[in-house]
């Protein structure tokens, strides 16, 4: 009997155990998982509240109506002015398809569901009128918007531009895109999924690229943090490094040149010197540093930007030191890192809403800016801020130059699988920042597969971006 | 319990079902009547039933709360999902009650149980066959019957068949259930252990062949732990393991049933509008409901299919929140910490067992609903005890409850002087643990019991048990 009673309480203790998981999976599911599967096209309960609220419109920093609801009711339909213009940041609402992007992100602010929302609609109940959502007023600016959508053209990639004190995005472009409204996107719908293209994929925020050149950046501001790369190197054009050879450009041989000329021309010889002089630990610090390896807080899911190495031997580091190997960035985290050097070495949280305010006009919430990571010191920053004039200035990135306006930037030309095997499939890279001497403006230009340089096709948008951006600040 | 201080347990169920039926009379225009009524029925049958234990000294105070505390919230929530329901599950409460009385009395009066050891299997045995032959498919599986108007459910009354014929057998071959030539079959003797397995697989087998995939693991978990607890030699456990394994395995891989609920387990989202549809629609449901639940009447559980039975916690998550889940999960968990109190403290082998394999049903069937309806593990349609909507279910719920309030309440004045003239006429199963002399301390107390005049030995056993004024302050 004793010896049954003690199983007894071991089978009690069993079931007790059960219970238990029921209810710790049950926290996990509510704080964890449910946000992700809510937005799902097959949650009824979203369009019942969309029957029953009209949903909030999205408008850009200056008011200009990006995305707002027609009609009441069930009959409610979503209106995309601009077209394909913001597909890629506010993305669709449709009942047919789900909703993607700020639209799903900010599905409870733009429906005002939030816990006591039941009580707070009762006024409505009573007085009769249609509940309303709020309404989003972003960080984006359409001017800019639009130019970079013209810039980009026919052209597959992503422009951010970011204002690097704040972390404000003012305009975010990925090619290619799509006509949210509803009636194209059913038309369009099965032709977009299966293209091998991928029109769903928000290139700036979650397309990840080899960051190419524009990674010795970050590579310089490690080599003046550790006293690397003071004295001069000679570049032959050319260099074997552990069996590995590495090339300049088009083999160009730049002679006897200091880091700065070698940023300035962006060699190659040089740069993966310095990294192997660097040595492991010093370039994985200013991968994390800089957010490698870690999810972006931000209002729109963003891939991570991957330095997937684990232990690196010579031809690894020399590979990073030119941003080639197994680097994986997206054009969001380098507008980041050229903001951060533009803000004195401090990373900004990027963020696209800037206010939410309820339907009279009262505003519920303002993003305050907020530090994202200690990248460099001041003084280390203002250093790489001049060896970034320099590029434009004196080397690859010149067409990136405005008269009377000191600009900052790095090309880069990124070797990707494709480039490998085919001529003229390089991306190209430009990142930088203007006016170098009081940064208000950052920007970073990809062009997916364009097969030219970063000075030659990317600089030239950067510029057009920059020049608008100040003229708007 | 003294702390419990002047507010009683009955007193929160009265609040509970004071706000839930108030809440229902606002909720729906014309204002229904009939609600109030219902809720006034619901409360005075708790209350009576309350005090009726109370009075005729029947033991454990908790398991009618507990019982009616979970049918209130079902009842309120049916009727809210639909008001005919409601009413029906009322009723059925209400009989639900009175089998609850009627099975604890008969329990006490009649000393029959453990001698029909035979006739519980051979029971089964004809609800199958009639269910077989007769049956009515209801949502694919055949599993019903029709007794004029109603469907009944057999396999709902077969698991409670199930515990009192292991009660039954275990009680009897106490001790000597690896011992060959103890039972015999003809000339043909046969270790009992095997008999026992032999009818255990023969209930999960109906189990199978209906397709109650969630009835046949429950009476299987019910079946492992007797065994656990009950068999001393550890190598029929490990036989019964292995076979579980390979049974659960082979089902897994080749029984198509079986496939879909593991395949839809690990990704319903890749046939969300197909096989995955119920359980998704459960997710969302309980994603909706957040921490607080939208409030009663505000949310949609009705998008959920089969709410009413096998999903109705996710309706409970939804408009309660998950703090009233998990309330619900607690009053089980109570629940069963009750039941093994009760099977600890008990002396007698038959009632011991008995009250042990009630109580796992109890635990394991809310563990297997509830961990399906929030895909914690694979979902295999049963019935939440108490509050899904359904005749056969509350019934048999209560009957169990019945027969566990009179184990709890001690052997009645009858039995203990149908007792007192030893061997006699009670039962080969008691004289069999009396006589095998194992030492059992067990036994030799029953002994000294049943010497006693009939109301000190029952006085004695109830203070064992649960003393009646223990939550009495």
């Amino acid at each position: 009997m004793e010896k049954q009673n003690r199983r007894i309480i071991h089978v009690l203790i069993f079931m007790s155990f059960l219970f238990l998981s029921i209810i710790v999976y049950l926290t996990y599911f509510e704080t964890f998982e449910k946000d992700r599967i809510l937005t799902s096209s097959y949650n009824r309960r979203q369009w019942e509240q969309e029957d029953t609220t009209q949903r909030g419109s999205i408008l850009d920093r200056n008011g200009t109506m990006l995305a707002y609801s027609k009609g009441t009711g069930s009959k409610q339909e979503r209106i995309y002015p601009y077209g394909r213009l913001y597909s890629q940041v506010i993305g669709y609402n449709s009942r047919a398809y789900g909703k993607s992007q700020l639209e799903a992100q900010y599905n409870n602010e733009l429906l005002n569901i939030w816990e006591f929302s039941p009580i707070a609609g009762l006024k409505n109940i009573l007085s009769g009128e249609p509940k309303a959502g709020d309404n989003l007023y972003l960080t984006l600016d359409h001017k800019l918007q639009k130019k970079a959508e013209q810039l980009l053209g026919s052209k597959n990639g992503a422009i951010v531009v970011m204002r690097p004190k704040t972390g404000e995005v003012l305009a975010m472009v990925s090619k290619p895109d799509f006509d949210p409204n509803s009636a194209q996107l059913a038309q369009n719908w099965q032709d977009m999924v299966e293209s091998d293209v991928h029109p769903f994929l928000p290139r700036a925020t979650q397309g990840v690229y080899a960051p190419g050149s524009t990674f010795k950046v970050l590579v310089s501001a490690a080599a003046l943090g550790n006293d690397v790369g003071g004295g001069t190197y000679t570049d032959r054009g050319s260099i074997v490094i552990n069996g590995m050879e590495i090339d300049n450009y088009r083999k160009e041989a730049y002679g006897k040149i200091d880091m700065t000329q070698a940023l300035a021309v962006s060699s190659n010889v040089v740069f993966a010197q310095i990294g192997v002089e660097l040595g492991e630990r010093n370039i994985r610090d200013i991968a994390a540093r800089a957010g490698m390896n870690r999810d972006i807080p931000f209002d729109l899911n963003v891939s991570v930007s991957r330095f997937p190495y684990g232990a690196m031997d010579k031809t690894d580091l020399a590979a990073v030191g030119i941003g080639q190997g197994r680097l994986q960035v997206t054009p969001l985290f380098m507008a980041m890192v050229a903001s951060g050097i533009a803000n004195e070495g401090v990373m900004m949280k990027p963020y696209l809403v800037d206010r939410v305010v309820s339907p009279s006009d009262v505003v519920i919430r303002t993003t305050q800016p907020e530090v994202f990571s200690r990248l460099i010191s001041p003084e280390i920053a203002a250093d790489v801020n001049e060896m970034m004039q320099s590029v434009v200035t004196a080397g690859t990135g010149k067409s990136a130059a405005i008269r009377g306006v000191k600009v900052a930037g790095k090309t880069g030309t990124a070797q990707n699988e494709l480039s490998g095997v085919q001529k003229n499939k390089e991306h190209s890279w430009f990142i930088g920042f203007a006016p170098a001497d009081n940064p208000q403006v950052a920007v970073a230009v990809l062009l997916e597969y364009g097969g030219s340089t970063g000075g030659k096709a990317a600089a030239p948008i950067a510029r057009e971006m920059l020049r608008l951006g100040l003229s708007e600040g | 319990m003294k702390a419990v201080g002047r507010v009683r347990p009955v007193y929160l169920i009265i609040l509970v079902d004071a706000i839930g039926f108030g809440l229902l009379y606002f909720y729906k225009k014309p204002y229904d009547n009939y609600i109030l009524l219902a809720g006034l029925a619901a409360i005075l049958l708790i209350t009576l039933g309350y005090l009726a234990i109370k009075l005729a000294k029947l033991g454990d105070g908790y398991l009618f709360l507990i019982a009616g505390m979970l049918s209130s919230i079902g009842i309120i929530m049916l009727y809210r999902l639909d008001r005919e329901l409601g009413f029906k599950q009322i009723i059925w409460f209400a009989a639900g009650i009175i089998m609850f009385f009627i099975s604890c009395l008969l329990f006490r009066a009649l000393h029959i149980w453990e001698r029909l050891v035979y006739c519980y299997p051979l029971a089964s045995l004809l609800l199958f066959a009639v269910t077989l032959v007769f049956g009515r498919s209801i949502k694919g599986a055949r599993n019903w019957i029709l007794i004029g108007q109603f469907s009944v459910q057999p396999s709902e009354f077969i698991k409670i068949l199930f515990v009192f014929f292991a009660a039954g057998f275990l009680s009897r071959y106490e001790g000597k259930l690896d011992e060959a030539g103890e039972l015999r079959i003809g000339k043909l003797g046969i270790r009992p252990v095997f008999v026992l397995m032999g009818i255990s697989f023969m209930h999960l087998g109906f189990m199978v062949v209906q397709q109650e995939w969630g009835t046949a693991l429950m009476i299987f978990l019910v079946y492992f732990m007797l065994f656990y607890v009950f068999i001393n030699k550890r190598i029929y456990l490990i036989i019964n393991a292995v076979l579980a394994v390979m049974g659960g395995t082979a089902g897994a891989l080749f029984v198509n049933h079986v496939r879909i609920r593991v395949d839809t387990w690990i990704d319903p989202w890749k046939d969300i509008a197909g096989k995955g549809y119920q359980i998704t629609q459960s997710l969302f449901a309980i994603g909706a409901g957040g921490f607080f639940g939208t409030g009663l009447g505000l949310g949609r559980p009705d998008y959920i299919p089969e709410v009413e039975t096998d999903f109705i916690f996710s309706a409970v998550c939804e408009e309660m929140g998950i703090f009233g889940g998990v309330a619900i999960v607690l009053l089980y968990f109570i629940l069963t910490y009750r039941g093994f109190k009760i099977a600890l403290s008990i002396k007698d082998q038959f009632m011991k067992i008995l009250a042990f394999g009630i109580t796992l049903i109890f635990g394991f069937q809310t563990f297997i609903i509830v961990g399906g309806v929030i895909k914690l593990i694979p979902l295999s349609g049963i019935t939440l005890p108490f509050i899904s909507y359904g005749g056969s279910s509350l019934l048999v719920s209560y009957i169990s409850m019945g027969i566990l309030q009179a184990i709890s309440a001690g052997p009645s004045a009858r039995r203990a002087v149908a007792e007192t003239p030893s061997t006699g006429n009670a039962g080969p199963a008691i004289s069999e643990v009396a006589s095998s002399g194992s030492g059992d301390a067990g036994s030799i107390e029953e002994a000294a019991d049943a010497k006693r005049a009939g109301s000190v030995a029952e006085a004695g056993e109830s203070g064992g048990v649960s003393p009646s004024g223990e939550e009495e302050s």
